[in-house]
């Protein structure tokens, strides 16, 4: 082993260099968010929430895109949050260690992680080329299969958290296990599951790539859930590329909607888990 | 249905016939919620079977030679696979090399010697970088580090490590800004909250134990992570990594902005390029003919293909360690 | 096998009672119980006589919990337990594949070691579970949530507060409410599995003169390795080890003069 001082500076070394990565981590994040104060806030204004978007070059807001988010978001979230809590439920409370049940925690686990684009790819195959053009309702089913994993997911870790003897007492009791559930276990449940939903209203809230090929957008105001519909990502996207500062100022308060909005939902999801845990 | 039923009271037969609709009411929940369950494994392979489907004209038409052929051209509905897959892979490559080690010595921070005070601020900080969408990273990357990085610090590795013989090609031409090397930065910021909190995760799984006996014998706290800690926790690192890996293959946005949307394959990093998301989210909605469409969902199979197979084995690796 | 004992016999296994002694509202006949492959109650046979007090006692892994939750079928949670043999419920085997789960245990209620109140109302925790099997009227409801608090001596403390949280109660009260919540339902056994384990003194004899009222109503299984509490409420003692059903008898004849040897040697604390 080398003498001790050379250990010694190396350990300094080291543990040096583990700190310089933290600040850099957290140097980029500040930088992230001081780029997307400076320029995102300029454009925010009563404006943005009250006009429509702009043809090329000239001023306007993101009303329609702020309206067609939050549509395909809700429909979104309304579809994946009974299909992923019922789903969680079967492999907690009924798979027990199956094989089938393996594998479907298995496969939900890598849905999770599965590049949001190729959802999107799928999306279009099946809702948009059939039915021959764009619409919200195909955004809406992209983002609501990309919430669904993430909803799957933390109800099965909220219900596992569920002590098994309210089970059995519910049981002792002579309750029905669908009663069982809907009172008993996931009201025991209840903070954590909502605290998944809200995860996955974030997770939803940033997705571009799904967007791009089924609803699209629309340069209108458009409250047609079977045409193209604008939404904050795609038109962020599109704005941003072009060469309009008007339209790069809009990408950039879109932008910062977007990312209050998801630190909104992360710290109510964070207050909602540590009231949860404090019971 | 054998009750005990001595003495027939009313409340006997309120309680009976309650039993027997419960019990319909029980199956139909049950199935309910198994058909949710198996809904999430026929989705993958309802996404398996579209992709193929939907790339089967093109696959049909260029074969396996489809993976190897740079040459993409819309025009004469020639497309290959080459340049996507060469920047999907590099830009990951870069992304890893930058990210895993940011990563482990934040991780290392974390769990070795951050202030206890400090240590849920900045595991909070960290979180919020993985919250943040991609769209913004690509934002950032396209309006800030790309014309930085094109103005000081492309032209400072252009004149110097350019002119090293051998790895002198990665950094020659012009600084663009734009290309493989700025996106695999952007990517390797965009992991960097994933890996980190999976190694963390990972580190505290060292039983207490085994560092304070390391610490007894008189190691410092660097020796022992680096002897103790991470051996120990080597299976769940490498799940870790894998997954980072797996997000990084198949991020859109981030790098969307700032590749260059470009099919040739040059020796540079430094100069434009393409990933095969990149390359769906940028043409997907104006390309025109069927075969432009096929090759592009082509690419989305192979993507697909590729992602799976990482974050299958991610998630097999951390299962052994026990850390979901 | 040791079911010779004068009691056994006495408790007959008819409903029918006979000169001898009482009727048996339950009766085990050789009962086998498995956790997987491996036998954790070898052939037990005992009956429960009706509205009397019957404890299980022995060391810890003796199998007397097991024996109890075979009672209410609570095992049939866990698909890789089973059990073989017969238990009858007044001469109904419960043990049959076509027996209903849950109107079996409206009829054979359980109380656990860990209080375990539901995430409801105090109100609520009662009547949800009157609703289970009955129509009743919100009148005749607040009546017989009353009647439970009230049986189970946690009306006074709790009547002005039956909106609160069942959470928020103490240990001791909840446990009285779990008491409560099984006996409202209107049960003919109850099966209580260490019911003072995690309670303090106060809150344990408050309990154990519940179970001294309650006894004119229902049939009572209790399962303690607390002797002096055995021996303190129950009429009969089954004395378990390793599984087997060791001595069977009136409690007074079980920690004066048992039989066997190894029940003498639990009870004054050799083992176990």
């Amino acid at each position: 082993m080398a003498s001790y001082a050379s250990r010694r500076i190396g350990n300094n070394v080291a543990l040096g260099l583990s700190l310089a990565a933290t600040l850099v981590g957290l140097f980029f994040l500040g930088a992230i968010l001081v780029t997307l104060l400076l320029k995102g806030f300029g454009a925010i204004s009563p404006r943005i929430f009250l006009e429509n978007t702009p043809p090329p070059g000239s001023d306007g807001g993101l009303l329609n895109a702020i309206f067609g988010s939050l549509a395909m978001t809700i429909v979104a979230i309304v579809i994946a949050t009974p299909v992923g809590i019922l789903a969680g439920t079967y492999l907690v409370e009924y798979s027990r260690g199956s094989r089938l049940g393996e594998i479907a925690k298995f496969i939900n686990d890598i849905l999770l992680s599965a590049p949001s684009i190729i959802i999107g790819l799928f999306v279009y195959t099946i809702l948009v080329v059939p039915v021959g053009h764009f619409s919200a309702w195909a955004g809406a089913a992209a983002l609501g299969l990309i919430a669904l994993p993430v909803i799957n997911r933390t109800t099965q870790d909220m219900l596992g958290l569920v002590p098994n003897a309210l089970r059995e007492a519910s049981a002792a009791l002579g309750m029905p296990k669908w009663k069982a559930m809907t009172h008993v276990i996931y009201r025991a449940a209840r903070s954590g599951i909502l605290t998944g939903v809200l995860l996955a209203i974030a997770r939803v809230t940033g997705e571009t790539a799904p967007l791009l090929f089924t609803a699209l957008s629309n340069q209108f105001w458009s409250t047609d859930l079977g045409a193209p519909m604008a939404n904050l990502p795609v038109v962020i996207f599109q704005f941003a590329l072009s060469p309009y500062a008007d339209w790069q100022r809009l990408a950039w308060g879109g932008a910062l909607i977007i990312t209050v909005a998801i630190l909104a939902l992360n710290i109510v999801a964070r207050v909602l888990s540590n009231i949860g845990s404090v019971k | 249905m054998a009750i005990s039923i001595d003495m027939l009271a009313p409340v006997d037969l309120v309680a009976e016939r309650k039993a027997r609709r419960s019990v319909i009411e029980d199956r139909v929940f049950f199935g309910l919620t198994l058909g949710s369950a198996i809904f999430v494994v026929l989705m993958l392979f309802g996404v398996m079977v579209a992709l193929v489907v939907g790339a089967w004209p093109a696959l049909s038409k260029f074969g396996f030679a489809f993976i190897w052929t740079e040459r993409w051209s819309p025009v004469k509905e020639i497309f290959g696979a080459l340049a996507p897959i060469y920047g999907t892979i590099i830009t990951s490559i870069i992304a890893m090399a930058i990210g895993i080690p940011v990563s482990f010595g934040i991780a290392i921070f974390l769990t070795e010697i951050c202030p206890p005070v400090l240590r849920r601020p900045i595991g909070i900080a960290i979180e919020l970088l993985a919250g943040i969408p991609s769209i913004i990273y690509g934002l950032w990357g396209f309006f800030v580090l790309a014309p930085f990085l094109q103005s000081t610090v492309q032209p400072f590795l252009i004149n110097t490590l350019g002119n090293i013989p051998g790895i002198g090609v990665l950094f020659g031409g012009p600084p663009y800004g734009i290309g493989l090397f700025t996106a695999g930065i952007v990517l390797a910021i965009m992991i960097l909250p994933f890996i980190t909190s999976i190694t963390r995760d990972v580190f505290l799984t060292v039983p207490p134990m085994l560092r304070e006996s390391a610490y007894g014998i008189g190691l410092t706290t660097w020796e022992t992570v680096r002897h103790i800690v991470i051996p120990y926790s080597r299976v769940g690192l490498v799940g870790g990594i894998m997954l980072g890996l797996g997000r990084a293959l198949g991020e859109t946005m981030a790098v969307t902005f700032v590749i260059g949307n470009s099919h040739n394959i040059s020796a540079s990093l430094l100069a434009p390029a393409t990933t095969i998301s990149a390359a769906i989210a940028n043409e997907f909605t104006e390309a025109t003919g069927a075969m432009y469409t096929s090759s592009l969902i082509a690419l989305g199979l192979i993507l697909f293909v590729i992602t799976f197979a990482v974050l299958a084995l991610a998630k097999w690796l951390l299962i052994r360690t026990n850390i979901k | 096998m040791n079911d010779a004992s004068p009691a056994m016999a006495a408790v007959s296994v008819t409903n029918r009672p006979t000169s001898g002694g009482e009727r048996a509202k339950m009766e085990v006949k050789n009962l086998r119980f498995y956790y997987g492959d491996t036998l954790a109650l070898q052939t037990v046979s005992l009956p429960l006589a009706d509205r009397k007090v019957t404890a299980f006692i022995g060391p810890s892994g003796c199998g007397k919990s097991t024996l109890l939750r075979v009672l209410n079928r609570m095992y049939d949670l866990y698909p890789h337990q089973r059990a073989e043999g017969e238990v009858l419920l007044d001469g109904k085997n419960i043990l049959l594949p076509s027996q209903d789960l849950n109107l079996l245990r409206s009829k054979v209620g359980m109380v656990f070691q860990k209080p375990t109140p539901f995430p409801m109302t105090i109100f609520d925790n009662i009547a949800f579970g009157i609703q289970l099997f009955e129509r009743v009227s919100r009148g005749e409801l607040r009546d017989r949530v009353e009647a439970a608090l009230t049986k189970a001596a946690l009306w006074g403390e709790v009547k002005d507060k039956l909106s609160a949280n069942g959470l928020s109660l103490s240990g001791g009260q909840q446990q009285r409410l779990c008491i409560a919540r099984t006996i409202a339902v209107r049960p003919e056994v109850v099966l209580l599995d260490e019911p003072c384990s995690a309670l303090d003194p106060i809150s344990t004899s408050k309990i154990e003169e519940l179970i001294d009222e309650l006894k004119s109503e229902y049939t009572i299984a209790i399962v303690t390795h607390n002797m002096q509490q055995a021996a303190r409420v129950s009429d009969y003692t089954a004395f378990m080890y390793l599984g087997s059903l060791i001595e069977f008898d009136n409690t007074d004849k079980i920690f004066t003069a048992p039989s066997d040897r190894r029940t003498q040697d639990y009870i004054t604390g050799r083992f176990g």
